[in-house]
């Protein structure tokens, strides 16, 4: 029987900041159980002793710590207790709950001796339990192969690990492959992008921890202790790549000629082709949309390497973890039809200019319009679609266009200096050494108009540029004949797809949004899903470089921990279940899903919140820890303390309310003795049961908080509200409990709402009694 | 000198909570890009610029109410539809004209439609004001005989009801513009243009 | 696409409609009857204070408790959508119902002076309409049946060079809710289409302002003649002979100072002037006389339409 459980309480004198302010004699003396022990510092080494001796010599089964906060040592008295089970062992906070909140020493005794109470009442309802240790897979799949995936994948396998990139186009490569020059902000100067790219490719295709899969997406995903099944789907390319010499001369034969979308649309084309001449796979792939199906090509190879058909292959991957490296696209210009970019052949975005101006590109690096005419005026218009909260525009700067356009001036000035340059802006933006670079662009004699244009007409041969000259304020009309326009970077359509997949979240703007901006900016709000790159905020090479590589880095630090996790969490009775999938849908965390007909849990992303137990009609859910009993129990034991008279209130709080009250402590700020503060591992656990019992058993209050950014909120809300109604139908008064939102920073204002609370309770009583 | 105890900020909230105002703290917001003037009719052919106006607002200049430009703008509303900060100054500028009229400034240019006052208050009909119709005229042949047709017009048609609201219409019409203080500024403008002449 | 009605509509009569050009309200009834849309004329309604609101004697409180009375009207009669021939009436009304629904103080002020003035009959309750679900322009109505209007087409006008001319208050002054685009406004060109015909799509100007401003066309008309002259040089260089439009006050600005502007740029602007529903009742072989109301016309309809020509069935 519980009760004959044998309980051991150890009391700590903290030094004096317990025992300076709580009598512990007292307390001493009230306690009734097996064993007290008292230590000047019981988290101290000596301490470990004591409290394993006198488990061994009392034969104790259950150990109740009189001490701080469990948010501070918490771990350690666990530990102290072994041999017993870690969670038979509970913490009684009479520190940052009792002895920095209050000063009243005779009011303080008594609510340690109650604090203790509600530990030994609760910890004679635990059962010993074993956390959950969770190691994942090392192997790791990095979808998107661009240079933020490609890094990442790199980094990964030069540590050891293996990892699969998966990329969706014929070749790994993306953005950076087509830009043309680049430039690094401390060299002033442009160099070719592919020369830099092609080192980290060659290198990439040599590595044997690396596979990299072409022509593949993922199409479902699902997760399973940590452990990721991902369905791909290969699509055909028609040329078999072990094969194929990449000679070119199927395509010599084609017939069939289509624009050429690695140029962006500005060459052609044939129906069998390489995306580019440093493309990897090396070999020719056949855009099966377009094909005309001559067999030309598969007449004309040698190596036999063509086959004419093919269907979508479906594999399965396993991995431990994810990055997500999807990248981005640029903005739709139909969504900005002023600048006349679907009109005029000579309106082109900077994209496309980085295609004219590349030597690999349509023009062969040669500045022309359409005409075949050098152009003698070249005005960009910067902030397309970005800073932009119009319809369809994106309100956040684009972040790289500035210097993408001072890049593309300075090559135009550098092979053309009789062309002039003017760059429409409204703010630029080039924090730190970018700085030098935009100072290098001026000295160019590339020019610079503060405005933003409002249209883009043709009159004549020349087009007209709109705009307000802002530092003069005029209104004025520039002639142009060709108009450049720096687009707007958004999510790509399989970043979009990806994180819908993946289930991960993604900002408003459909970025994937990381976990915490400041301190966690790889990490997804999914366990094990990282992200890096264009796929999570406009950046450039650079940036996406680094954020790869520490992609890698937090991928190897889940895959050499393992994670260890509460085991508080809920169980499937199969017998029970009728798979009837309610509680899938109802998990806030989508921590459940069904694998080969049975409801399967993920121990890595349940909270232990209960909402499933609740709903399942076959009760074939059960939460580990009997924390319901806990929960009656640790009330019980609180109010069996009341005396006459005195006014209890109590509040339940999960990890983040109670680091506040912690905090409130820790600032040694106060709030009335009243206050009774209860830890429960999900407030949802709290059931209007409990909050019933209370209240019926002398409790005069009853506070929730519960943090605002906790998937459960708005239905614990929900609840609260529900419990109130019951309980004004049952003619008692639903102000005796109380809703509230708390936050970890904001513990004053969480102790002026229990000082408002108890004020409150204070008031009823009196017009109750 | 910009003083310690001035505060600029003040003029645009004034606006920002004027009924008028749709566009919440818009006006705040604004970066002085300049696409307004960009794209703005009055700024094209005048010395009027949109931007210039959201300018002196922030700067808490108010003696932007007396200066004659503000009257330019055409209420075309294409400022306030590409503004990418989501601002319209053509709703600032209503805003700005009412400020001016509460101060007793511009009555002389709403004195030229104090007829189409007048034709709402008594007739309930928006009309345009008769001191035009020489204008008009002159400027538009045909115009003045082709009014004196309108009813045969009408009738060709086969359009009803007449032009004209009944009376129960009227009163109604006349007492909510007494109520909204309408009919008293109208009088205000009145006397203080005509006491001019 | 949002949701347009067909019926409980009230068709909200325009002031310049009805003394500038009544063919535009003849030609709505006309094609409206053809499209089987369920309307009704009010004699209580009155003006939304257009022109009064614009030269800036009427604030927004006169206006809004003006359009509250409307509003009352429309749903007393079981016609809660309002339909508008007119861009500033729609931009008007929708401004009003948006603040009514939105401004608590200003709703409660207007049914204040309502409750204490012997209206209390008039007053509004937030949310009796909405703006997108019950203010609407005539265009849009034509555009929620437009699959239905080839159905009635019995001239073929595809033979002229047509250009649109959007209207301000209809595109841009509630954008969110325009059909068609705004920065390209394209519902009058895709209804045109509707009738068999195609438009020049863009051109220089397209979505700037007819000029009227009005103040600037009454008081300040250098100005707005000035910005009208950019419009009319734009359109009689890609030789435009039909001008569509969607708005009275725009429709006086061109049709009726057409030849005036001519003067003043030295060119002979010869387009002639068509509201969308003229447009297409014409197409649907509406009379001149009699539908079109074509006697309403400075520029004379058949300086440009000088027979009209079946379409083939």
């Amino acid at each position: 029987m519980r009760d004959d459980l044998k309980v051991g309480v150890f009391l700590c004198e903290c030094g004096g900041n317990i025992a300076d302010v709580v009598d512990l004699d007292e307390v001493r003396a009230s306690l009734d159980v097996e064993f007290v022990g008292q230590f000047e510092n019981l988290c101290s080494l000596n301490g470990r002793k004591i409290i394993r001796d006198a488990i061994f010599d009392h034969d104790l089964d259950r150990v109740v710590v009189a001490a701080c906060s469990p948010i501070s040592h918490e771990k350690t008295f666990q530990d102290y207790v072994k041999p017993l089970n870690p969670y038979l062992m509970d913490m009684a906070n009479i520190r940052e709950q009792c002895s920095w909140v209050h000063s009243d020493r005779k009011k303080a005794t008594h609510k340690a001796i109650t604090l203790i109470n509600a530990s030994i009442e609760k910890v004679k309802q635990s059962d010993a339990v074993d956390p959950i240790y969770c190691q994942t897979p090392d192997e790791v799949a990095v979808i998107g192969g661009g240079i933020a995936g490609m890094n990442a994948a790199l980094s990964l396998a030069k540590q050891g690990t293996k990892v699969t990139i998966i990329e969706q186009s014929p070749s790994i490569g993306g953005h950076m492959a087509k830009i043309g020059k680049v430039f690094s902000p401390v060299k002033i100067a442009e160099e070719c992008g592919m020369c830099l790219l092609n080192p980290i490719l060659n290198e990439l295709v040599w590595n044997d921890n690396i596979e990299v899969m072409t022509n593949t997406k993922v199409i479902e995903a699902e997760r399973r202790a940590g452990t990721y099944n991902l369905i791909l789907e290969k699509s055909p390319r028609y040329v078999d790549t072990e094969k194929c010499l990449a000679c070119g001369k199927c395509a010599e034969v084609c017939q069939v000629e289509v624009p050429n979308d690695w140029n962006d649309n500005l060459s052609l084309r044939k129906a069998i082709y390489r995306p580019f001449g440093q493309s990897y796979p090396e070999a020719y792939v056949i855009d099966m949309d377009n094909c005309d199906k001559c067999g030309d090509c598969f007449r004309q190879c040698s190596m036999r390497a063509i086959r004419l058909k093919g269907k979508p292959e479906k594999t399965l991957l396993q991995v431990g973890s994810i990055i997500v490296a999807t990248g981005h696209k640029l903005f739709d210009m139909e969504k900005r039809p002023e600048y006349g970019y679907t009109r005029y052949d000579d309106v082109i975005t900077q994209s496309e200019l980085g295609r004219i101006t590349g030597v690999n590109g349509p023009t062969k690096g040669k500045l022309l319009k359409a005409n075949g005419e050098v152009p003698k005026r070249v005005v960009m218009i910067q902030c397309v679609g970005s800073r932009d909260e119009k319809p369809d525009g994106h309100r956040y700067c684009s972040k790289i266009c500035c210097t993408v356009a001072l890049k593309n001036a300075n090559i135009i000035k550098h092979k053309y200096p009789d062309t002039d340059v003017l760059i429409c802006y409204t703010d630029i933006r080039t924090p730190g050494m970018f700085e030098k670079y935009y100072k290098h662009t001026q000295e160019n004699e590339v020019r610079f108009m503060r405005g933003r244009p409002g249209e883009v007409v043709k009159k004549g041969d020349n087009f007209i540029v709109r705009t307000e000259d802002t530092l003069k304020g005029e209104f004025v009309e520039i002639e142009a004949d060709m108009v450049v326009l720096s687009t707007a970077m958004e999510p790509s359509d399989g970043t979009k797809e990806i994180a819908e997949i993946l289930n991960v979240g993604t900002t408003e703007d459909g970025f994937i949004k990381e976990s915490h901006p400041k301190i966690k900016p790889i990490a997804t709000d999914v366990q094990g899903i990282f992200v890096c790159g264009t796929a999570h905020d406009p950046k450039d090479i650079t940036d996406s470089i680094m954020q790869a590589t520490a992609a890698a880095a937090k991928v190897n630090e889940y895959n050499y921990g393992g994670v260890e996790i509460e085991p508080f969490i809920a169980e499937i009775d199969n017998e029970k279940c009728i798979v009837c999938g309610d509680c899938v849908s109802r998990c806030k965390y989508k921590s459940m899903s069904i694998q080969e007909d049975e409801v399967y849990i993920d121990p890595m992303s349940c909270t232990g919140c209960g909402k499933c137990l609740v709903g399942c009609n076959q009760r074939a859910i059960t939460v580990n820890g009997n924390i319901d009993e806990k929960i009656l129990s640790t009330i019980k034991g609180v109010l069996s303390k009341k005396q006459e008279g005195e006014r209890m209130i109590l509040v339940f709080l999960d990890n983040i309310g109670y680091t506040a009250a912690d905090n409130i402590g820790v600032n040694r700020l106060s709030y009335p003795e009243s206050i009774h503060i209860i830890k429960v591992i999900s407030v949802n656990r709290v059931r209007p049961k409990h909050i019933r019992y209370a209240l019926e058993n002398g409790a005069d209050g009853v506070f929730i908080g519960e943090f605002p950014g906790d998937l459960m909120y708005d239905e614990v809300e929900r609840k609260i509200q529900r419990v109130k109604d019951r309980i004004s139908e049952m003619g008692q008064n639903p102000e005796r409990i109380t809703f509230s939102k708390v936050y970890i920073p904001y513990f004053s204002g969480l102790a002026r709402k229990f000082n408002d609370f108890d004020e409150k309770i204070a008031e009823l009583d009196e017009v109750e009694s | 000198m910009q003083k310690i105890t001035d505060s600029p900020i003040d003029f645009a909230e004034d606006i920002i909570h004027d009924v008028k105002n749709s566009k919440e703290e818009g006006v705040l917001k604004c970066v002085q890009c300049g696409m307004c003037t960009s794209t703005c009719p009055a700024a094209r052919h005048s010395d009027y610029n949109p931007r210039d106006i959201i300018e002196r607002v922030l700067e808490g200049d108010i003696t932007i109410l007396e200066d004659d430009c503000i009257w330019n703008c055409f209420y075309c509303y294409t400022c306030h539809s590409v503004c990418p900060v989501g601002n319209s100054v053509c709703e600032v500028n209503q805003i700005l004209k009412q400020f001016a009229i509460k101060n007793g400034i511009g009555y002389e240019k709403l004195y030229e439609y104090m007829g189409f006052a007048d034709s709402y208050f008594t007739a309930a009909i928006g009309a345009i004001p008769e001191i035009f119709f020489a204008d008009i005229d002159r400027d538009v042949p045909g115009w003045w005989d082709f009014r004196q047709h309108l009813d045969e017009i009408r009738n060709e048609l086969e359009l009803d009801p007449p032009l004209m609201p009944p009376k129960d219409v009227i009163d109604e019409v006349s007492t909510i513009l007494t109520i909204t203080g309408f009919k008293k500024k109208i009088e205000n403008i009145r006397e203080a243009q005509e006491g001019e002449k | 696409m949002k949701s347009v009605p067909d019926k409980d509509i009230l068709l909200f009569r325009s002031c310049l409609v009805s003394v500038e050009y009544p063919g535009v309200e003849a030609s709505t009834k006309f094609v409206f009857d053809k499209l089987g849309i369920d309307y009704a004329i009010s004699e209580k309604q009155t003006c939304c204070t257009g022109l009064g609101h614009y030269s800036d004697v009427f604030d927004q409180i006169d206006t809004t408790a003006i359009g509250a009375r409307n509003f009352r009207i429309a749903r007393e009669i079981g016609r809660p959508n309002l339909v508008m021939m007119c861009a500033t009436c729609y931009a008007i009304n929708k401004k009003s119902v948006k603040l009514l629904n939105k401004k608590d103080d200003l709703r409660e002020h207007i049914n204040k002076l309502f409750d204490d003035n012997g209206l209390s009959h008039l007053k509004y309750e937030k949310d009796d309409l909405k703006p997108t679900e019950n203010i609407f322009h005539v265009v849009d109505i034509l555009y929620g049946k437009k699959d239905e209007i080839k159905d009635h087409i019995k001239y073929d006008l595809s033979g002229y060079t047509i250009a649109t001319h959007h209207g301000c208050h209809y595109c841009k002054v509630h954008y969110e809710d325009t059909i068609g685009g705004v920065r390209d406004p394209n519902i009058l060109d895709e209804l045109i289409e509707e009738c068999g015909c195609k438009t020049i799509g863009w051109y220089d100007h397209k979505r700037a302002t007819c000029g009227t401003g009005f103040r600037q066309r009454y008081s300040n008309p250098e100005l707005s003649f000035t910005a009208t002259a950019d419009k009319m040089n734009a359109i009689a260089d890609e030789d435009v002979d039909i001008m569509v439009h969607l708005c009275p006050n725009c429709h006086i600005q061109f049709d009726r100072y057409q030849h005036l502007i001519g003067e003043r740029e030295g060119r002979n602007f010869r387009a002639i002037h068509l509201n969308i529903a003229q447009f297409i009742a014409l197409a649907m072989g509406g009379d001149f006389d009699k539908v079109i109301g074509v006697k309403a016309h400075t520029v004379p309809i058949d300086s440009v339409i000088k027979e009209l020509k079946e379409v083939e069935q």
